[in-house]
């Protein structure tokens, strides 16, 4: 095999050229605050705005509506502790979400007793009926997913909306798009939703930019308060070149996207092909209505973590479950989720592809994934022989 | 007066000094005449906004509890 081949894009996207020579142009002028009135903060500030327009029409939204935050992690943060549930209020949200949601949730329920967290089908998918039925007249906030980040599953988030509503006029509905909104496209005009996260990492931004959509009149307290920065919602100096990164690749993205998804689904046809040939193999969730480049599968008899280090020393980046979960060498709690059990779910291993990789580099990654595949388990003392 | 604002400022979650900042931007880029709904939870902004409208000649037209929730201030200022 020559040359490595990146298959590790869940827990971060190359940047986009594009937008790392813009960003790199504004460390020289972007310094000012944009706050100011004088003449050094006029490009910081009309540079900001339009950022904020950028973004704020990728997901169709007004730009006021638009807070820049140092990633998706911190939006989501934002999201819910702003919202901040009183004495009885509770938090709805689902297995699927990403691990740093339900943390989060667990954190700001705590008063609460903890976040009602509904289950999902063996493919990841939440039931618009189980999510209706566990709201009460206290849900303060619910938290959806637009797709589970590990497996993929893409969440029919009109008709989860839809059952909330019916329930709960009150509830504040926030959808998290961080790791999806690159391959999956987000429009507020008909998603009635109050809050949305968005990460830079799957727009080709680094994975430290960020937003969060507020809809107007939505409370929202801010994490960090004491300034008037970001609508007041986020205090301190905003880092113009960061915001300069996220909305040049929301623009991008707003121009591509169409042709991203029809490349990297392709390459997600070719790669799950090519692995579900393996003998005991396993794709985690849906074959169909998934996050485009998002393939973890169980590679049966083999420890994940000794398949990613094998993979790696062959040139093939990927990582072990969830790129996240990763170093814990935990079972993804989506893994336990959708019902899987050892050893499948600690055989986990995640390729995530994006719209830089090609069918080349696919089919010479899936001769070697058969390869060491196949060797591992001939190490294996649990492989059946 | 109260219909049709030329524009809203939402402080929700703010604390003082951050509400009256966020308006005095907004009202600053707005005509003479023009009316700016604010909507506030700090219960400090009975207190700031008509000091606040005072000392720069805007007039407050009306500030009321949000009938829906009673933690909300719902303001109105007429630029100078």
């Amino acid at each position: 095999m020559s040359g490595p081949v990146y298959l590790d894009h869940a827990s971060a996207w190359p940047v986009d050229p594009r937008v790392a020579e813009a960003m790199a142009e504004a460390l020289s002028w972007g310094w000012a605050s944009p706050d100011a009135l004088h003449g050094w903060a006029r490009r910081p500030a009309d540079t900001l705005e339009q950022a904020r327009a950028e973004v704020a029409t990728l997901v169709g939204a007004a730009p006021e509506s638009v807070i820049f935050t140092s990633g998706p992690h911190e939006a989501r943060a934002l999201a819910i502790m702003g919202t901040r549930p009183q004495s009885g209020e509770g938090i709805v949200t689902t297995a699927a979400e990403h691990p740093a949601t339900l943390a989060i949730c667990r954190s700001a329920a705590r008063d609460a007793g903890g976040p009602t967290i509904v289950g999902v089908d063996t493919e990841g998918r939440v039931r618009p009926d189980a999510l209706a039925a566990a709201l009460t007249g206290d849900t303060r906030l619910v938290c959806l997913t637009a797709a589970q980040p590990e497996i993929g599953t893409l969440q029919d988030l009109p008709s989860l909306i839809a059952a909330i509503r019916e329930r709960s006029s009150t509830a504040v509905i926030h959808v998290d798009a961080g790791d999806a909104i690159g391959l999956c496209p987000i429009d507020m005009t008909t998603l009635d939703a109050d809050l949305v996260t968005i990460g830079g990492s799957t727009l080709g931004a680094p994975a430290w930019t960020g937003a969060l959509i507020v809809r107007p009149g939505t409370r929202l307290t801010p994490l960090i308060g004491g300034g008037a920065q970001e609508h007041g919602k986020r205090g301190g100096p905003v880092n113009v070149p960061a915001a300069l990164g996220l909305g040049r690749a929301a623009a991008l993205t707003a121009a591509e996207r169409t042709a991203r998804i029809s490349h990297v689904a392709a390459l997600d046809g070719l790669l799950v092909d090519g692995l579900l040939g393996i003998p005991d193999v396993r794709l985690n969730g849906p074959r169909h209505g998934r996050l485009p480049g998002i393939v973890q599968v169980s590679l049966g008899w083999v420890e994940a973590q000794s398949a990613v280090l094998a993979l790696a020393a062959d040139g093939v980046a990927c990582s072990a479950g969830s790129a996240c979960t990763a170093v814990t060498r935990k079972a993804a709690p989506i893994l336990e989720a959708i019902g899987l059990e050892p050893p499948w779910t600690h055989s986990a291993v995640l390729f995530s592809l994006g719209p830089t990789n090609t069918a080349d580099e696919i089919e010479r990654s899936l001769t070697t994934i058969r390869t060491r595949v196949l060797a591992l388990r001939q190490a294996s003392p649990i492989a059946p022989r | 007066m109260r219909a049709g604002p030329a524009k809203s400022v939402d402080a929700l979650g703010t604390w003082c000094p951050v509400p009256i900042q966020l308006l005095a931007a907004v009202i600053a880029k707005l005509p003479t005449g023009a009316v700016v709904e604010l909507l506030a939870d700090d219960p400090l902004i009975e207190v700031d906004l008509p000091a606040w409208c005072h000392d720069e000649g805007h007039t407050l037209v009306a500030i009321t509890r949000d009938p829906s929730d009673d933690t909300v201030f719902r303001s109105y200022v007429r630029r100078l």
